[in-house]
């Protein structure tokens, strides 16, 4: 169970901040921007393309996080100037993406284990003491990232970027310029999808031309289990911040206990089909099921013995 | 001062499907005044007012506001001088958002937004003298999503989201066309008084001929995207709801049902 944990946090943390990126088009513009899964395998090949030349840590995060934020630029371009829809925008970028992502590392896969990473100072420590400095370290860019989101979202620029998403016809009446805000929103979801791949490719020593696949869905998934388990609305920010943190985490989970259980890796996939689907469901009929739930517990049978019972009947 | 120069605005021009929105109208309305615009359906009332919102752009034609052209500015861009009451209450706020998020999005209107909080002690202050004035005890709920709220709790927010800022223009659009009668009453008296302190040029556009005649110091009828009659002063004192359905049947139009229905005698909610 420890290990559990502790391979959840590690591999779990560094998504975060994608799953924060594509709540931003999810949720704030009620939109699916699919340049995500390129940005995020982009950050990761230019990341470990500039550490394999010899490039400081820093710098290198710096231009990949750059470069992933113009990247959702373009699709803004893509989207504004030509009116290719967001979806569409970002399928031809994560197409195009690939064949970029492999000139830039030159091959399909590039190894870090060399070291120059951002955890290689963490070799020396047992394996379990090199997981919770790691986590530590990835904790430290994960809170980061969430306190800032949400202070800006209390902001007069945040406020008319979470109305413009909501009601863009009414933003613009209190003269909101829609246009800017989703040509920003693009830029930041990409810049942090593309930390996420920074963060990914030092953690796991490597990176692959496909390591992006899947991120957007897996993304979608987080963010449906995070509001399943705090159910943030509106105006509560610190809720939603903190759903966001739980969703992605929560995921995770999930995939490596899969993993645990003895599932193949070539299964992952079809879990992470499975947990949106059930993320979904559970969101449009799980309040109803929960509330039915209570209300027999109440009524009838003693609350450990229940539960039980009416989660059999209605989860198969 | 909102001055309309022989603005022209046609839809699906050149093609089977045209329409023409509005055939030429020229207007200037001087500020303080409070015009009340009434005709049948498809007279162009709102077409009126999205081009002086600037949802619309017009195929010929000038609108300024004070002297300035603002014909090509987008709707973002006339926010400052441009404050709007949609005829659905559910259009003018964020549902999801809280009253005073709602309120503090307003309180910026055409103002440069900043990286400064939102919502602060001295804004809610404000939000809280504001809401007040309605009576409705909104100033008690300051963290409630507007979703909560009822229609008509809902629209008098709006205007006073709308008033937070003085505009140079006020535009209502139907905007008591979705609530009960008792309700329309006092979002109504909530209107005139705001229109007199805001000191600004108000168009209001309804179907009710009789709140057309009862507010405003002038009232305009529209048919098939012109002006046909323009009433103030003592003429607009005179009026009776029968002459104004007189002029605008003469027009050749229809006149529906709810136009001529008393306000008493009207369902809850015909508007819609």
């Amino acid at each position: 169970m420890k290990q559990l944990i502790l391979d959840t946090l590690v591999t779990g943390m560094p998504l975060v901040t994608s799953v924060i990126g594509i709540w931003m088009i999810f949720r704030l513009r009620e939109d699916f921007d699919l340049t995500v899964d390129a940005s995020f395998a982009t950050g990761g090949a230019v990341t470990a393309a500039l550490l394999v030349k010899g490039s400081g840590v820093v710098p290198a995060m710096l231009v990949a996080i750059a470069a992933c934020g113009a990247m959702g630029l373009m699709t803004a371009g893509l989207h504004l100037l030509l009116r290719v829809p967001v979806l569409l925008a970002g399928v031809a970028m994560s197409i195009g993406f690939y064949s970029v992502d492999l000139a830039i590392m030159g091959t399909p896969s590039v190894s870090l284990a060399d070291g120059g990473t951002l955890f290689s100072g963490f070799a020396n420590l047992s394996p379990d003491q090199a997981d919770l400095a790691t986590i530590g370290v990835l904790s430290a860019f994960v809170l980061t990232v969430l306190v800032g989101l949400g202070l800006f979202l209390r902001t007069e620029i945040g406020l008319a970027l979470r109305a413009s998403g909501v009601n863009a016809r009414m933003a613009r009446s209190q003269g909101v310029n829609v246009r800017v805000l989703l040509c920003f929103s693009l830029v930041v979801a990409n810049g942090l999808a593309g930390l996420s791949g920074c963060l990914v490719v030092q953690s796991d020593g490597f990176a692959d031309v496909n390591m992006g696949t899947g991120t957007l869905i897996a993304g979608i998934g987080a963010v449906l289990l995070g509001e399943l388990i705090l159910r943030p609305t509106g105006s509560k920010l610190l809720r939603t911040m903190l759903a966001l943190l739980v969703g992605a985490l929560a995921y995770r989970f999930i995939l490596v206990g899969a993993l645990r259980l003895g599932l193949p890796a070539t299964d992952l996939q079809a879990v992470t089909a499975l947990t949106l689907v059930t993320a979904i469901a559970a969101e449009r009929y799980g309040r109803p099921l929960l509330s039915l739930l209570r209300r027999r517990i109440t009524t009838i049978g003693p609350p450990s013995r229940a539960p039980r019972a009416a989660a059999g009947t209605g989860g198969q | 001062m909102l001055t309309l120069d022989d603005v022209r605005l046609t839809y699906n021009g050149g093609t089977s499907a045209e329409v023409r929105a509005l055939r030429g109208v020229t207007l200037t309305i001087p500020a303080g005044e409070f015009v009340t615009v009434v005709g049948s359906n498809g007279a162009g009332k709102s077409s009126l007012i999205k081009l002086v919102a600037g949802e619309e752009r017009p195929t010929s034609g000038r609108v300024e506001l004070d002297g300035r052209d603002v014909t090509r500015l987008p709707v973002h861009r006339r926010a400052r001088d441009v404050a709007r009451v949609f005829d659905d209450p559910r259009a003018g706020s964020l549902p999801e958002l809280s009253i005073e998020d709602n309120l503090a999005l307003a309180l910026s209107r055409g103002q440069r937004r900043r990286l400064r909080f939102a919502v602060g002690g001295e804004r809610r202050a404000l939000m809280r003298e504001r809401l007040a004035v309605l009576g409705l005890g909104l100033e008690r709920r300051l963290a409630d999503p507007v979703g909560l709220l009822s229609a008509g709790q809902r629209q008098s927010l709006t205007m006073v989201m709308a008033g937070l800022r003085d505009p140079r223009v006020l535009l209502l659009d139907e905007h008591l066309a979705a609530l009960d009668p008792g309700t329309q009453r006092r979002v109504l008296e909530l209107t005139t008084a705001m229109v007199r302190r805001l000191g600004c040029a108000t168009v209001m556009v309804t179907h009710n001929m009789e709140h057309a005649i009862d507010v405003g110091d002038r009232l305009l009828v529209m048919s098939r995207g012109e002006l046909i009659a323009d009433f103030s002063g003592e003429r607009k004192a005179a009026l009776s709801v029968e002459a104004l359905v007189e002029t605008i049947a003469s027009a050749g139009d229809a006149v529906s049902d709810r136009m001529v229905l008393r306000e008493e005698a009207a369902p809850a909610g015909a508007g819609r």
